[in-house]
């Protein structure tokens, strides 16, 4: 961590703590489960409550009615970018990220993810999601590389 | 004598809605938050369009891995575009909801609330425990490496002593309890055993072992509360809230008797003032004690005076706190049966006092008739202490 300078040790008696709980390990949920082995297949779901479609399914829509599983059929553009120059800990990225939220045209909510690094963002910019190769995919969001303009 | 409290408005429960407890479960955190709220609106037959206000209850973020998980649970609460609140006194926030949820209304702020209490305890690895690390003094105790099993060793060592408790005569509370959650349908920890069963199992730090101590758990449970004018008009049976009470003790384990619970004792005697109750142990009918261990059970019956100290263990071993006895205790399995997902269990055993107190409790109801109970719970370092005094 490059912002925080030590102090001098001599004067200061330092009680450790040590973080007893080593990992987490979630559970996906019902939507998520299902959300996570479309992904392996190269597809993304979402869920129809009612009219509306919305993206990504949280088995329960906004009015608390099931929702019901969906394959996000439609085109993805934009919606929201920025350019990340240093990362979680404060070092300087050699390249800058371009962070875009994507949502499928007509539909609620969107998913946070890379824009294809080198390509200018803008704000209704049509993109598809490139997938890893299907063996190193693992039900994760990051079974997607990037998001590419088409 | 009631106490002089204005309230704007006679508080109710009229629905209440549980997950299954389990060890791991599938759905995430606001997926079993979902799944109680939806339940408890269906139960008193509003949907979430009639609820004005949401209350959240859940313990450490560190147990659900996730942070600010009030925030994270608002969605599958029905918290979003609502005034919505999280309280965490620890292991009594399951008990805090309701009392928050009733200040909510008898404030005239809200004609509706959904409460709703979540814990899931199964992400944290290797083991839950390491969460509890964190709650100790980081000067004085965290370098000793203690952990919660540790001080309610002692604390119950001090009760046996204290008291002439024998750990045969606290076991029977596991017993009592962990054969009272067969008939739950939500429980985990269900069985059939005898007392030789839990003195004989897994030995952890002297006195407890394994049996005496309720599992990990992951669960939601829920309630709707309204004011008395939407409590009439949407149950004929509305289950009233006639007394709250919470008292924080001193956060220093070491100079205070152990062998009472006086956080509970306190927060107890405002709720009864409250309920305008004067002989607990007459006009308590059911009771859901706190019991994460089972001599604790006993140790909030005193704390609740619903027997006088040191008395409980002799009751308890003559039947009285049975489901077909004078005084039902932890009719519903209580968190040694059912289970013990820390906010959500606590908020499980308000939700049985409300089946209990609407006779809709199926096999777990108690043999005499009732109209008052009573749940408390208890939490943080051993020191908060929340209960409430339900009617119907």
């Amino acid at each position: 961590m490059s912002w925080w300078k030590p102090r001098s040790h001599e004067d200061v008696i330092f009680y450790p703590g040590r973080q007893e709980t080593e990992e987490y390990v979630y559970t996906p949920g019902i939507h998520g489960k299902q959300f996570a082995e479309a992904l392996i297949k190269g597809k993304i779901l979402g869920m129809k409550c009612g009219d509306k479609f919305i993206v990504p399914p949280t088995t329960f829509c906004p009015d608390f009615s099931e929702g019901e599983l969906v394959e996000v059929d439609t085109e993805w553009t934009v919606q929201y970018y920025t350019e990340v120059y240093r990362d979680l800990y404060g070092n300087q990225l050699e390249e800058p990220v371009v962070m875009i939220l994507v949502q499928p045209l007509g539909w609620e909510g969107g998913l946070i993810h890379y824009l294809k690094p080198g390509i200018k963002p803008e704000i209704g910019l049509r993109v598809r999601p490139v997938f890893k190769p299907e063996e190193e995919r693992r039900g994760t969001i990051d079974d997607i590389l990037y998001w590419e303009p088409y | 004598m009631r106490s002089n409290i204005h309230v704007k408005d006679k508080v109710a429960i009229v629905g209440a809605g549980i997950t299954l407890f389990r060890r791991r479960l599938l759905e995430t955190p606001r997926e079993l938050a979902w799944e109680a709220a939806k339940m408890a609106l269906d139960n008193a037959g509003l949907t979430l369009k009639d609820i004005d206000c949401v209350v959240i209850g859940t313990a450490p973020d560190a147990f659900d891995g996730i942070h600010l998980n009030g925030e994270y649970l608002a969605d599958g609460s029905g918290g979003f575009s609502k005034p919505t609140v999280r309280v965490y006194v620890g292991g009594g926030t399951g008990v805090m909801v309701p009392i928050a949820a009733w200040w909510h209304v008898a404030s005239g702020h809200c004609k509706t609330v959904l409460a709703v209490a979540e814990e899931k305890m199964s992400p944290a690895h290797p083991h839950p425990q390491g969460v509890f690390a964190y709650i100790w003094d980081p000067i004085l105790e965290r370098p000793l490496g203690p952990n919660l099993i540790w001080i309610f060793a002692m604390e119950m060592r001090r009760y046996m002593h204290k008291c002439d408790a024998k750990k045969e005569d606290i076991a029977l509370v596991s017993v009592k309890n962990k054969r009272n959650a067969l008939d739950n349908p939500v429980a985990q920890a269900a069985a059939n055993i005898t007392v030789e069963d839990v003195l004989s199992s897994e030995l952890l730090v002297w006195p407890v072992n394994r049996l005496d101590i309720s599992p990990v758990s992951d669960g939601a449970a829920a309630l709707v509360l309204a004011s008395e004018n939407m409590a009439r008009r949407v149950t004929d049976s509305p289950v009233w809230v006639e007394g709250i009470g919470f008292t924080l003790d001193n956060t220093h384990w070491y100079n205070r008797e152990l062998g009472f619970p006086r956080y509970v004792n306190y927060a107890a005697r405002l709720a009864y003032k409250m309920a305008g109750i004067e002989r607990p142990w007459k006009e308590i009918d059911v009771a859901e004690p706190y019991d994460p261990f089972d001599y604790k059970e006993l140790h909030h019956i005193e704390g609740l005076m619903l027997a006088r100290p040191c008395e409980a263990p002799r009751l308890l071993k003559e039947g009285w706190f049975n489901r077909s006895g004078e005084l039902p205790t932890s009719p519903s399995g209580g968190l040694l049966g059912v289970g013990n997902p820390i906010a959500a269990a606590g908020l499980m055993k308000v939700a049985e006092l409300f089946w209990q107190l609407r006779y809709e409790a199926g096999a777990r109801q108690v043999k005499k008739p009732v109209h008052r109970g009573v749940a408390q719970a208890w939490g943080d370092l051993m020191q908060a202490g929340t209960v409430i005094v339900l009617g119907n």
